[in-house]
């Protein structure tokens, strides 16, 4: 029988807690504008590289040490004797505009959601994914921290009303929002649904949506003038603070968890998350979450052809037609693809979660949008 | 240009798996959609031994297993894997059989499983590509070829019933008198093996929509598009046109409304669609039942409406956020 739940409630039983400090710190660097070089020393929350677009954050250094190994897609740093730890910026005391931007920019946040006005900011306080219940947390230990990334964030965008959405049964509350409960059931948490689910529109061009998580790296940025330099992410129902770039071998090792040859580690959500290769890959910013699975919990994913049982349409949130999609993504018929509303995909994977016969459709739809953007990008060349 | 190394694999001891998201999947699989079809059938199969004799076991597997070895061939013949272990030839070639009459000649079985499987299937592109159910084509074939090999009433002539369709159609609706709707539901009516076992197939149906196998709009839409299209006639004159209720439990109606329809490949895909799809195809079964030559509407009306799912599937929604 085919009962599957895609609940975001979680059970809360403890706080958040903090994981011993990894030997190495491993961090992808790959198309980032490096600020550091091999064999120099790094000091707690000094800039090791910055971000190619004009709104991403740079990257800091999670603890001081020696850079040990650099390639073009990873910076590996010894930890222990380093270089000058970084001094707090007094960011409280910036007013909003430019300055405030750049420095936060220079602290790790992304300013993209910040850097214009919007009529109505969301605030996403629903767990992005089953599994995941690091947005709960952070509403249930800390609220001082949400405060004053709210605070932040409301001089900068200046929006007319701040909504918080929450899952339907829980009684978290953020003062200066107002409240909005949402069913807690997946893809509900995606951003487009949120947003959607708050203002009636679809893809409204006068709202903007942060998640709490990164409301409380704001708030947190901004009471302390450091760096962000951790990330909150629940593994196996816990929730723990790591420090970005600790390898997952350590974590593993920490937590008593066994990963064995076949299995499955991933970063991130187990919908939408990434699959690592190597223990060795380091914990990114923004990773909410980690899981193993093991390599017979479920079918694997296959080269085959559509039967058009229609599964992808039917549980399809964006109401596109993933099967037809991502035949055109395999033909290479990308235009076809975004004809066929390729764009109007949040990516959620539940087309390819639901798929009978097994086959990678978010790969395809990911693989579609990727090519356009690089035609396009050689287009603007 | 050699490709640059990424990172040396530095522990070969755990070689992790890496895949494409969602990680989770729901488990559904080819494999297990076919075994629970196959199970669907089941009880449609004994209900037709027990109603037709053993002569319907033979030829449910002559078809059956023709329809296999004429897949393995085609594999082999285009150098792809041999997948019949996934069972979808066997469930298409027992599809074809039941809509036989139980003592229809061996070789009519055998040769409609392997127009089931080559033309119905193969020369489209294998399983899932067919854009007409590929039974039916075969079924179409053989009516045409053989007609007295495939007619109900010449080879069950040895029973006291009759086939209710062909009566409605050559003798009016009078002689409908002689058949009890308690026995058409039970399934003692003559008809193909297993399409006229209407209860049988009533649980086999019904355990695949519990199981959401099959999903509830074709079926539903299809027996809806039979009723309605059946009452307006009988509004009209029901003194020439038969009940809504014989309609349904006649023929191969719930066969084609739970088991034909319903086939993956050619129906439609979004929720609408399928709805149209549904009530199209029943409106037209009771159409060719009133209007058509063939005593049985249900294949014909089902291949028509298949020939009309590239349409129905652009009836679709806006895209979330489109213009």
């Amino acid at each position: 029988m085919l009962r599957i739940h895609y609940s975001l409630e979680s059970q809360l039983k403890d706080g958040i807690a903090d994981i011993a400090a990894p030997e190495e710190l491993s961090i992808q660097v790959r198309n980032l504008v490096l600020k550091t070089a091999k064999r120099k020393k790094v000091g707690f929350g000094s800039t090791i590289a910055e971000h190619p677009s004009q709104s991403g954050g740079a990257f800091h250094a999670a603890a001081s040490g020696t850079v040990r190994d650099l390639d073009y897609h990873h910076l590996v740093i010894a930890c222990g004797e380093g270089g000058d730890d970084a001094e707090p910026v007094n960011v409280a005391s910036l007013q909003p505009g430019r300055e405030l931007l750049r420095t936060l920019q220079e602290l790790g946040i992304d300013i993209a959601v910040l850097s214009s006005r919007a009529e109505t900011l969301v605030i996403n306080g629903m767990n992005p994914e089953p599994g995941v219940s690091v947005a709960e947390q952070m509403l249930a230990d800390e609220m001082e921290n949400l405060e004053a990334g709210l605070d932040v964030a409301c001089a900068l965008i200046e929006p007319q009303r701040t909504i918080l959405a929450v899952a339907d049964a829980s009684e978290y509350r953020l003062p200066g929002t107002t409240p909005q409960s949402i069913k807690a059931k997946y893809p509900n948490s995606l951003d487009a649904l949120v947003v959607k689910a708050v203002t009636g529109e679809e893809f409204p061009s006068n709202a903007k949506i942060m998640s709490v998580m990164d409301l409380y790296a704001l708030g947190r940025v901004v009471r302390t003038g450091l760096p962000v330099t951790e990330t909150v992410m629940t593994i196996e129902g816990r929730n723990y603070r790591v420090p970005i770039g600790t390898p997952i071998r350590h974590l593993l090792s920490c937590l008593g968890i066994k990963a064995a040859s076949g299995d499955t580690v991933v970063l991130g959500g187990s919908f939408r998350g990434e699959a690592v290769y190597s223990l060795d890959e380091g914990v990114r910013k923004g990773d909410y979450g980690m899981f193993v699975i093991s390599s017979d919990a479920f079918p694997h994913v296959q080269d085959v052809s559509c039967i058009n049982c229609g599964e992808c349409v039917l549980n399809c949130p964006g109401r596109i037609q993933p099967n037809l999609i991502s035949r055109y993504a395999e033909y290479e018929m990308f235009e076809m693809a975004e004809k066929h509303g390729l764009h109007s995909c949040f990516e959620c994977g539940l087309c390819a979660f639901s798929c009978t016969m097994r086959r990678p459709l978010l790969q395809y739809i990911r693989f579609a949008k990727d090519q356009l953007r690089a035609a396009g990008r050689s287009e603007q060349a | 240009m050699t490709p640059p190394i990424i990172k040396a694999m530095s522990d070969i001891a755990t070689r992790l798996t890496v895949s494409p998201a969602p990680h989770w999947r729901c488990g559904r699989t080819l494999h297990a959609m076919m075994r629970a079809h196959l199970a669907a059938l089941l009880p449609a199969l004994l209900a037709g031994v027990y109603m037709f004799g053993l002569p319907a076991a033979a030829t449910v597997g002559v078809a059956g297993s023709v329809a296999v070895l004429t897949e393995v061939l085609c594999l082999r013949m285009q150098g792809r894997d041999v997948d019949v272990d996934n069972f979808t030839a066997l469930y298409a070639g027992i599809l074809f059989a039941f809509l036989l009459p139980a003592t229809a000649p061996w070789w009519v079985a055998a040769a409609g499983a392997v127009v089931t499987i080559v033309l119905g299937r193969t020369v489209f592109g294998g399983f899932g590509c067919n854009p007409v159910c590929a039974p039916l084509v075969a079924w179409a074939f053989c009516r045409m070829s053989w007609p007295a090999a495939m007619d109900i009433d010449l080879n069950l002539a040895h029973f006291m019933s009759n086939d209710p369709v062909y009566q409605l159609q050559r003798f009016g609706v009078e002689a409908l008198s002689q058949f009890d709707y308690v026995d058409l539901l039970l399934g003692r009516q003559l008809g193909g093996l297993g399409a006229s076992q209407v209860a049988a197939l009533l649980v086999g149906g019904g355990f695949l929509l519990i199981t959401k196998w099959i999903r509830w709009y074709i079926p539903v839409s299809f027996v809806l598009g039979v009723s309605a299209v059946s009452t307006l006639f009988w509004f009209i004159d029901p003194g020439t046109y038969a009940p809504p209720l014989f309609h349904l439990l006649a023929g191969s109606t719930v066969f084609g409304a739970l088991f034909l329809a319903t086939d993956t490949a050619s129906s439609p895909v979004g929720k609408l669609p399928q709805f149209l799809f549904g009530l199209i195809a029943g409106s037209l079964v009771v159409i060719i039942r009133v209007y058509g030559a063939f005593p049985d509407g249900v294949p014909f009306a089902i291949m028509l409406t298949n020939l009309l799912s590239p349409l129905l599937d652009r009836v679709r929604p806006k895209p979330f956020g489109g213009k």
